[in-house]
């Protein structure tokens, strides 16, 4: 890139650190103040941090929200790379298409699907009136919906056409004459991935983990209306402690404190899967 | 199993049937017949959309033949995946794995067998075969486009494949280091006793490497022969046209008289050997390669003309002579002044009556 190039870059990069570092500033300041009479006071307080340093909620809910994520992430990839390398082989025409149809699901709007989730699995949902029909089950499957297995299946299906966007921009970079390379040498199809797609499409695997953990770690609609009981998450708990509670201290200690969690994890696993050699060819040369 | 009973010094080692490869409507193979035997140099040449490159991904299993029979040592190859094939590709392009050392990509097929020991040792001595011993270390990218070409052949000779293909492995090199690993290939062939089948569009370069040149034109076969005689009988016009810088001039066969015949051309009557089944008649090409024109010698001369173009090629001259409104093609040692008067004598007995290709 030349000098004047990387310029032109110049205000949109300024834009979006003052749009990030802003507000965290102000968290940053929040989280020292204090409340007194329901009213927002500025002091130098350690109290909302020392409240969250020993609650032991919080931490669960943090930890929660990188369980999540990581999950989701795994999930989606795990089903994002068969789909993403069958897309490779459509004809360019099928791949317009294929797009669209990918990204259906996005643009319904997410309290939409939501309720159409409660449809297809409640207890006299589809899925468990299609079950009963056949004879499969006699009992509704309760687990089906409100429980840790909604929130994971829905999180994935929310988030899986990130994955596969990611990995398949990826994948259509690699020259197909390398997968017949390694078939000629005595690669099985299977030995092809892992030995040639999968190290070369690493950084297309890397954008989309960074892409749904970062959307599924810090999702709050879903855990809430699908998840039931388990369905609390550390995000709901910062919305109630801006809102209802008016703890504003606490609250953006926590904030602060699930950003910091999750950047860390975050970095973490861009680093891990940038240093697999295989990126490192694609991305920057060894 | 039947007993084979082809002659002991060039067994059969590649045989194919009747192969039909259609891409849509496009008819990439058109029912050929070919065999490789042991040992063999073998090049498929012709234009680019003959079907050449087809054939080669056929007998590397990355296409399926729609029709015919393809057996390798006698098996039948249609149901082997290319994993299971004991042939190995060097790519138009090498293919060499961006992720993966020099050394690693040499031992990409023994690393997946398992079992194979003295990796290390063979890698080397891949490696040395194609004089890149020490650049084990390195990745693709760090290597000139020679270099990785003689990797891309390290890489596919070191599970002493039974049969070796190479697509255009030359192509993408200039033309010093092209003859330099030309010489290295046909050398490194005949060390290892391994068949090759070479697919180029390059005449030069069949004709410099090959025991066998088979030429294909539209998804046939035009001709399968030793490159002298594809150069010297040339099986249609296709080939004559093909092959080297020699003038064709249509005719009609006015005399047959055993391995001779007598044309009728514009130039006027030519006697030559001819191809087999022309009959007085046919309609036929008389081929003329520049080097049996000359513009010396004895008695009348042959044809009388005027000198065209003139296209100065270094230690010689290609030369048009217009004669009888066709531009004979001959060398000279230098270039001639255009519109200069030129008599011009054919050596008849070596130029050749052939075909018209369909």
């Amino acid at each position: 890139m030349t000098f004047r190039q990387r310029h032109l870059a110049l205000p949109v990069a300024a834009a979006i650190v003052a749009g990030c570092l802003a507000p965290l500033a102000v968290l940053v300041a929040f989280s020292f103040y204090e409340v007194e009479d329901f009213e927002l006071v500025p002091a130098f307080s350690f109290r909302a941090w020392g409240e969250l340093a020993f609650s032991s909620t919080d931490w669960f809910l943090i930890g929660k929200a990188v369980l999540s994520g990581v999950a989701t992430t795994v999930f989606t990839a795990i089903l994002g790379y068969p789909v993403a390398l069958a897309l490779t082989r459509l004809a360019a025409s099928g791949k317009g298409l294929a797009v669209i149809v990918l990204l259906t699901p996005l643009y319904t709007g997410e309290i939409v699907r939501i309720y159409a989730w409660r449809i297809v699995l409640g207890g006299e949902g589809l899925v468990n009136t299609l079950l009963q029909g056949v004879g499969l089950i006699d009992e509704p499957l309760k687990f089906l919906l409100f429980s840790p297995f909604t929130i994971a299946l829905v999180l994935t299906y929310n988030n899986l056409p990130f994955m596969v966007l990611a990995i398949w921009v990826s994948a259509e970079m690699v020259d197909r004459r390398l997968i017949e390379a390694a078939r000629d040498l005595g690669a099985r199809p299977i030995d092809a991935f892992f030995r040639v797609i999968f190290p070369l499409t690493t950084p297309g695997l890397a954008a989309g983990s960074l892409t749904v953990f970062a959307l599924s770690a810090g999702e709050m609609l879903t855990p809430s209306l699908l998840g039931g009981t388990s369905g609390s998450t550390a995000m709901a708990l910062v919305d109630n402690l801006f809102g209802t509670a008016f703890d504003w201290p606490l609250a953006s200690a926590l904030a602060l404190a699930l950003l910091a969690t999750l950047f860390l994890v975050a970095s973490a696993m861009a680093g891990l899967l940038l240093r697999l050699k295989g990126a490192r060819a694609v991305v920057g040369r060894v | 199993m039947e007993k084979r009973t082809e002659p002991a010094l060039s067994p059969l080692l590649l045989a194919m049937r009747g192969i039909v490869k259609t891409f849509g409507r496009s008819t990439a193979v058109d029912g050929i017949d070919l065999d490789v035997p042991e040992r063999a140099f073998l090049t498929l040449l012709g234009p680019s959309g003959c079907g050449k490159t087809t054939v080669l991904r056929m007998i590397a299993g990355f296409e399926t033949p729609d029709a015919g029979d393809m057996r390798l040592d006698n098996t039948p190859l249609a149901d082997v995946p290319p994993e299971r094939r004991p042939v190995n590709t060097v790519f138009q392009s090498y293919a060499l794995f961006p992720h993966l050392t020099v050394n690693d990509n040499v031992a990409f097929s023994l690393k997946l067998r398992g079992g194979v020991v003295d990796i290390a040792a063979r890698v080397r001595r891949a490696l040395d075969a194609v004089h890149m011993a020490d650049f084990g270390d390195r990745y693709p990218h760090q290597l000139s486009g020679g270099q990785q070409q003689r990797v891309a052949v390290a890489r596919s000779i070191i599970a002493e494949p039974r049969l070796l293909l190479l697509d255009e492995p030359l192509s993408a090199l200039d033309r010093k280091m092209r003859g330099h690993l030309q010489i290295e290939l046909k050398a490194l062939q005949r060390r290892l006793g391994i068949a090759f089948v070479y697919v180029t569009h390059d005449q030069e370069e069949a004709f410099a490497l090959s025991d066998i040149v088979v030429v294909m034109n539209k998804g046939r076969i035009a001709q399968k022969a030793d490159p002298q005689t594809i150069y010297s009988r040339p099986a249609d016009s296709f080939v004559a046209d093909f092959i080297g810088n020699s003038t064709l001039v249509e005719g009609r066969i006015r005399e047959r008289h055993g391995d001779r015949a007598t044309i009728a051309t514009a130039l006027g009557d030519v006697t030559a050997p001819a191809a087999d089944g022309l009959a007085a008649g046919d309609a036929a090409m008389l081929v003329i390669r520049p080097e049996l024109l000359s513009t010396r010698g004895e008695g009348v001369a042959t044809f009388t003309g005027s000198v065209g173009n003139s296209v100065f090629q270094g230690e010689r001259s290609m030369i048009e002579a217009e004669v009888a409104g066709v531009s004979l093609r001959f060398a000279a040692e230098a270039p001639l002044a255009a519109g200069t008067p030129v008599a011009l004598w054919l050596d008849a007995d070596r130029s050749f009556i052939t075909r018209i290709a369909a």
